[in-house]
């Protein structure tokens, strides 16, 4: 919580004290009037009624040619939390679903325990999920033989060895698949485009993770990585909505049933924001918004900004966001404050209802509720509801069950919310934890240079998260906002990435880390992007929102579809080549034999799971000479991993 | 509280010893006995999780009707004939016609039984119609055939196939190349050379791109090398989409500007769209205001997965719920189940309890009561009864050994071994260890009639029996009765007043049968089976889960009173 805190506020005075980029400051200012909005009803289903009239020829071929044929093969992308599988040679997946049900955790994680016999156990879950994963595919989605298939394994390029591993293991096993080829998941991106060569972004539930591909090469040593992604946009929803949102119990019968709806608001209790309430809010309901820098740019150019701040935030208050008139957050209302006893709460609303000006961080209804860290998020959030013009929405969920009442409760959650929680994903400035555009432009200072600028003008973005509206465009946004030269530094506060060390050191001259890629900017361009801004170079011009528009986290089955419609894609890994690699094949039952004293189930995992070196993998290819082979690496240290649990085995 | 026995199937580990109960991984190595298999051959115990699956026929749930496998595929597993689904409410819609035509003159307009022409589908239940989205057809059969049509050209796939148009060439080229060139790599290397170079390159690269191929060609990195001079050429044909991104977006459904500009205005309860849920984001357009077609079924039949003998089959039709071939494990194993004496009188009986108890607690206790009278109390000994059915033919001696759950606890580091010796076992079980046997099963019908008025009967006898017997310290443990192919034994668990969590723990169970006729056990293998086949034994493992044990602060005394 208070890592969160810092880090927003952080931003915060970043943002507000950040000078106008030049080429933004033209942008519109404030008054985003609610007349624009155009209901937009998705044309789907006319689409498919209009485009009916032909089949193509191609794919009453495909469908000859697979009528008992079983060379469709099975393509599978499995993620940590959802699942998209489909046969090869069919535009999209045949079923999607979450790994371990709509309230269930991912399967893996970023990290693993430490302790040997937890990580054993963690491991007999996994495998347990994973297998029960695989056989649903095959037997409740497909109700396809295993036998008679090859499998197509979309593989995140940082999956981890031991989960692919798992995986190769269960299809041979359990299912007896004839092969199995792993296929790169940034690959088969691109290929669902149309090209060979792009630095594609995959912003997914546990991290996002970009990769440079050339010509069909993965530029593996290239690769850049953040945990900011799904997961954590989730987590920070979840923060969100508890401080900031509002909720209504059911009404109860009796006099208390009878109270206006002001009266019975109260803060969100944590436990009713289930993981399945959390994904509804975000797939539903959040969006991602325009930078806010680039508001408060373009406002701070016009005169008398603080003073009227209010009036042009919000015009036509009453008519336009009735939701507002509806239900009073009341942060002076007597009744809610007896439901509330908290003093914490009570000024958090007042906070929320009289937003003042954001550079007063000590400030807020008693000063006594949080400390300035709380104070501090408050002033972000007025901050952001003000530039918000995001409209507030109501949802009915589930009451706790100690709850009194009847019916559903119903969750208010606030119009920036919606819009701004995905600040969190565009937050630099951390060693460890880069914003999204920061990885991407990492990755291209680490790319050869004659590569650079192919590589910028084909930006592919794919993944689940990157499907909230608004998220590419904002991408590009940010991508050129970091990739401007830091501010003089006669303005006090830093930019983004050496904002850290705060207000204090401000001297030396400033580290411009992006300064080589300058020169790229009017070619950096997002092949995905669905509403570019207007190009600045021919090469943008002919990439930026040309690729076919696949949904960006179908993209990588799609590729693996295509893949394994071309027959190509992938070594294959054939279920003799994976039997006569079994390592224990011969000795299992003499270990069983010599040492009956081995408690079940461990052995299975110490013993049968030793890393078979057959599949392949981009860790195991050889460097050039010179360094070591990355395979010896992996080996030496397995080892040294092993030994110390074999000597806690044994003693 | 649930009590419950569960039979192991040994599939998920090496060892035939069971995982420790108290691992939350444990449970998934332990199955409900209707839902295991036998293998006769193998003589062991088969789970959902291990046999391999095979389908021997496809159907549709609504129409029963039989599809052949060779069209499933192309039907996408779907019904081809006349089932759908709500699309909202995943109710099976109705083909409905339209109103006749308003003729006053006579009823005899719609000569035709099915109705008027315009036809549609219509959701019974929450009255959804397929004329909302424009869908209506001429005729009352072959809906989904029309339909399909539209699902054929639908923009993913015409967009698939174009892809695919443009990757063929490639391809093709670069199967040419690699065939006659015998290293792959030659071909990244001449691709100055040849005219066709540039595709040939791409094309080769895209054969052979992918994470290890490099194992095998340690060249790719001076390949690369080679290639990065060419880096600012175009070394692919640009692919033109059929519909690209931006085109989309403008429809509102790409993410772009119309998007952000709908979702920020969304009204308080506005339905938004259906396909903003992540599985639907997903799919993308699969999700649509569009009569789905009904998912059909299949009828699978299971093998043994290390000797591939059929363990369940069923008929071929898709009518018949019968099985042609069916070994399930309750044919072989005894059936166990378990009661908690205390709970039996607390729950199953607690009215006629209460009627009958002379002394006090003639009120029906509140839930609350039942709960914690019904449940664990740490530091309370408590007896239990497990009753052994036997489905065999002949008589069986069943020997019962409890697991000793911490000693076989995983053998970790030291640190949390030592753990495990802190909290030591949380409760010691009580169980005989002598053979007892079980009659054998004989038809239903021999005992069947009064049995059962007997059993009721037998059972009060033994209820208020039972109310008695802690008092005078009778047998709890050992056999406490038997009767037709039931025999119920009883044991003890007595809860240390630490203990937390459930008490649950591993039995052996370990039988021996006597065949005399070679049918149907004669051809079991049974891995302990000596020369005389007179003789068998078969072991398998059970867990025991008898309930939460409540802690020992809210443990109420009126138990005893």
């Amino acid at each position: 919580m208070v890592v969160v805190k810092k880090r927003r506020v952080r931003n915060n005075r970043v943002t507000l004290s950040r000078p106008p980029p030049p080429q933004m400051s033209g942008t519109p200012t404030t008054p985003r009037s609610k007349t624009t909005f155009n209901p937009t009803t998705p044309p789907a289903t006319s689409r498919v009624q209009s485009s009916a009239i032909h089949s193509s020829p191609h794919y009453t071929t495909t469908r000859r040619h697979s009528l008992y044929g079983v060379e469709d093969r099975v393509v599978i992308d499995p993620g940590s939390r959802i699942w998209k599988i489909g046969f090869s040679g069919e535009g999209k997946p045949r079923d999607v679903f979450y790994s371990d049900g709509r309230n269930g955790q991912p399967l893996w994680g970023l990290s693993r325990a430490s302790d040997a016999a937890e990580r054993a156990e963690e491991d007999r879950l996994l495998e347990i999920k994973v297998e029960r994963c695989l056989r649903s595919v095959f037997h409740d989605s497909l109700l396809t033989d295993p036998k008679a298939r090859k499998v197509i394994i979309v593989e995140h390029p940082l999956l981890p060895l031991h989960i692919k591993e798992m995986i190769a293991r269960i299809l041979f096993e359990n299912l007896q698949v004839p092969s199995v080829s792993f296929a790169s998941s940034h690959l088969l991106s691109l290929f669902a485009v149309g090209r060979i060569t792009g630095l594609v972004l995959d912003c997914g539930h546990l991290e996002s993770v970009t990769l440079p591909i050339f010509a069909a090469r993965p530029l593996f040593p290239q690769i850049r990585t953040t945990p900011l992604a799904g997961s954590r946009f989730s987590s920070h929803l979840r923060n969100l909505l508890i401080f900031f949102g509002t909720y209504l119990p059911p009404t109860s019968p009796g006099p208390s049933g009878s109270l206006p709806a002001a009266s019975r608001s109260v803060r969100v209790p944590p436990e009713i924001l289930t993981d399945a309430v959390i994904e509804e809010v975000k797939t539903r309901c959040c969006f991602v918004g325009e930078a806010l820098s680039t508001i408060l740019d373009a406002r701070e150019n016009t005169p008398g900004f603080d003073d009227q701040s209010t009036d042009m935030d919000f015009p036509p208050s009453s008519d336009a966001t009735p939701s507002e008139s509806d239900y009073s957050y009341a942060g002076h209302d007597s009744v809610m404050s007896s439901v509330q006893s908290s003093v914490q709460d009570s000024s958090e609303f007042s906070v929320i209802s009289h937003p003042r000006a954001p550079d007063d961080p000590r400030r807020g209804g008693g000063g006594g509720g949080g400390g300035s860290g709380e104070n501090q998020l408050q002033a972000l959030a007025s901050m952001y509801k003000r530039h918000s013009t995001a409209t507030d929405l109501k949802m009915s969920v589930t009451p706790p069950a100690s709850s009194a009442g009847l019916g559903n409760g119903t969750l208010i959650i606030p119009g920036w919310i919606r819009e701004r929680t995905a600040e969190v994903l565009f937050e630099g400035g951390d060693v460890d934890e880069s914003s999204i555009a920061e990885i991407i432009l990492d990755t291209l200072l680490k790319v050869p240079v004659d590569l650079r600028k192919t590589l910028a003008s084909t930006i592919l973005i794919s993944g689940g998260t990157s499907m909230l509206p608004g998220f590419i465009p904002r991408l590009y946004s940010e991508i050129i906002r970091a990739i401007q030269p830091p501010p003089p530094p006669t303005r006090p506060p830093k930019p983004y990435n050496t904002v850290q060390h705060g207000h204090e050191k401000s001297s030396p001259p400033q580290y411009d880390r992006y300064a080589t890629l300058r020169q790229l900017i009017p070619y950096f361009a997002v092949i995905n992007n669905p509403s570019p801004e207007p190009p600045l170079s021919d090469r943008a011009k002919a990439n930026s929102g040309k690729a076919p528009a696949f949904s960006p986290a179908c993209m990588a089955w799609v590729g693996g579809s295509l893949a394994g419609a071309l027959k190509t894609g992938g070594v294959e890994v054939s279920r003799e080549k994976w039997d006569e690699a079994d390592p224990h094949r011969d000795d299992d039952d003499m270990d069983m034999d010599l040492s009956p004293s081995k408690p079940g189930g461990h052995g299975h995992d110490l013993q049968q799971h030793t890393p078979r070196n057959i599949l392949p993998d981009w860790t195991r290819i050889p460097l050039p000479s010179g360094a070591p082979p990355v395979i010896m690496i992996t080996q030496s240290q397995s080892q040294q991993v092993a030994s110390p649990t074999a000597t806690a085995v044994g003693a | 509280m649930a009590s419950s026995v569960l039979y192991h199937c040994p599939c998920l580990s090496t060892s035939p010893i069971p995982p420790p109960p108290h691992l939350p991984s444990s449970s998934h190595s332990f199955h409900p006995l209707h839902t295991l298999f036998f293998c006769e051959e193998c003589d062991a115990v088969r789970c959902n999780r291990c046999v391999s699956v095979e389908v021997s026929g496809y159907y549709c749930p609504n129409c029963l009707f039989e599809v052949p496998s060779a069209s499933v595929r192309a039907e996408k597993n779907r019904c081809a004939r006349n089932c759908f689904m709500c699309p909202n409410c995943r109710n099976t819609l109705s083909v409905v016609p339209s109103d006749p035509p308003d003729a006053g003159d006579g009823r005899i307009v719609p000569i035709s039984t099915v109705g008027e022409p315009p036809f549609f589908l219509y959701c019974s239940h929450c009255r959804w119609d397929s004329a909302e989205v424009g869908i209506t057809f001429e005729k009352p059969t072959g809906l989904a055939a029309q339909l399909q049509k539209s699902e054929d050209s639908a923009p993913d796939s015409l967009e698939f196939e174009r892809l695919k148009e443009h990757f063929e060439p490639l391809i093709r080229a670069s199967s040419l190349s690699s065939s006659s060139s015998a290293v792959p790599s030659s071909a990244a290397h001449s691709h100055h050379l040849h005219s066709t170079s540039i595709t040939a390159a791409a094309s080769a690269a895209l054969a052979r791109d992918i994470p290890g191929v490099g194992k095998y060609n340690p060249l790719t990195r001076s390949g690369r090398g080679n290639k990065d001079r060419s880096a600012n050429k175009d070394e692919m044909p640009d692919y033109k989409s059929r519909m690209d991104i931006i085109t989309a977006s403008k429809h509102g459904s790409g993410g772009g500007v119309t998007d952000i500009e709908f979702m920020s205005h969304l009204e308080k309860r506005s339905r938004c769209r259906y396909s903003r849920t992540a599985v639907g984001l997903q799919l993308g357009s699969i999700i649509t205001e569009q009569p789905l077609r009904i998912p059909l079924h299949s009828k699978r039949s299971k093998r043994c997965p290390a000797c591939t003998h059929i363990l369940i089959k069923p008929e071929q039709k898709a009518q018949s719920v019968r099985y042609k071939i069916k070994l399930v494990a309750a044919n072989y194993l005894p059936a166990i189940t378990i009661a908690l004496p205390h709970q039996v009188e607390k729950f199953g009986h607690a009215s006629a309890e209460a009627a009958k108890r002379p002394y006090g607690k003639a009120a029906a206790p509140t839930e609350e009561e039942k709960e914690a009278m019904g449940g664990l109390v740490a530091g309370e000994t408590y007896p239990f009864h497990l009753s052994l059915t036997n489905p065999l033919y002949d008589p069986i001696q069943v020997k019962l050994s409890v697991q000793r759950m911490h000693v076989a606890a995983p053998s970790s580091s030291d640190h949390s071994a030592a753990q495990e010796k802190a909290r030591r076992p949380p409760f010691v079980v009580s169980l005989s260890t002598t053979p007892f046997s079980v009659a054998a099963f004989a038809e239903a019908w021999e005992y069947d009639d009064d049995d059962d008025i007997l059993d009721d009967d037998e059972l009060e006898a033994r209820l208020s029996g039972r109310e008695k017997e802690p008092k005078t310290k009778t047998k709890t443990v050992g056999v406490l009765e038997k009767r037709a192919n039931v025999t119920i034994v009883g044991g003890e668990v007595m809860l240390r007043k630490e203990a937390r969590g459930n008490v649950k723990f591993n039995m052996l169970v370990s039988y021996t049968y006597r065949s005399d006729d070679p049918s149907p056990e004669g051809n079991i293998g049974s891995p302990s089976k000596s020369k005389v086949p007179e003789t068998k034994t078969f072991a398998f493992y059970t867990v025991v889960e008898l309930g939460t044990i409540i802690p020992r602060e809210e443990s109420r005394i009126d138990i005893e009173s």
